[in-house]
């Protein structure tokens, strides 16, 4: 489940981002502080960002930062973050984005009940309600312990 | 029974998510496809019927691949439908 592999402190919300990047790094620093992953890990998101286009904002509004395990990531985990201001990532059908989910995936399995989780709220509109309402990372956490 | 491919640039996160969305629509649906899963690696010697990738990535795969089906949305279970019946339409 999401709540298996997030965490209060990997939470963010109302965050202030000036443009794309900027919004991926802010998203990425807590899993980097938790030590979820390497700088190197967020550095390849960006690259690969540049490189290929906003290839993971994959719903309206909603982005799924990651690379590939071998870019930096140390242990399974998804961060949440919300921007204040939403930013485009110069995604054609889903811009702007407000609500970025980190990924760090060490390998093909580990992740998937959260994914799976995860896929089911990215269709539920309470949740991105209460994403939207809450002001404490508990609150958050709360929701998805339910 | 027609075989998909289903992935993105890393393999890991957006792919794995599509393939539990195609999943359900194709579930749903009674669809005759079958998905696995890989990345940007596994098209090479692939010998499927289609791959199922984001939009973005579709544009670039679609004279490299059978067939090149571009999800724009992904919790969008209607636009997913009606790209996999336009697939099978055209195998008509």
């Amino acid at each position: 489940m999401l709540k298996d592999l997030t965490s209060e402190n990997l939470i963010r919300l109302n965050i202030q981002a000036s443009d794309w990047e900027d919004a991926v790094r802010k998203a990425a620093q807590p899993l980097m502080d938790a030590g979820k992953v390497k700088q190197s890990y967020i550095d390849d998101i960006i690259v690969g960002a540049k490189e290929s286009g906003p290839y993971f904002v994959l719903a309206q509004h909603v982005a799924l930062p990651h690379a590939r395990p071998e870019a930096g990531a140390l242990e399974s985990a998804i961060g949440i973050a919300t921007l204040e201001t939403p930013v485009e990532f110069g995604s054609e059908a889903n811009d702007p984005v407000k609500y970025l989910f980190c990924l760090s995936a060490r390998n093909n399995t580990e992740h998937l009940d959260a994914l799976a989780d995860l896929a089911e709220r990215l269709e539920d509109a309470e949740f991105f309600k209460m994403l939207d309402q809450a002001t404490d990372p508990k609150e958050v956490l709360d929701y998805l312990n339910k | 029974m027609y075989k998909a491919l289903v992935c993105c640039r890393a393999g890991m996160g957006s792919s794995m998510l599509l393939k539990i969305k195609a999943d359900q629509v194709i579930n749903e649906n009674n669809f005759p496809i079958k998905t696995e899963h890989g990345n940007l690696d596994s098209i090479v010697g692939f010998t499927g019927d289609l791959v199922i990738t984001m939009d973005d990535l579709a544009g670039e795969l679609k004279d490299k691949v059978p067939y090149a089906l571009g999800i724009r949305n992904i919790v969008d279970k209607a636009e997913m439908k009606a790209k996999m019946e336009e697939f099978l339409a055209s195998k008509q």
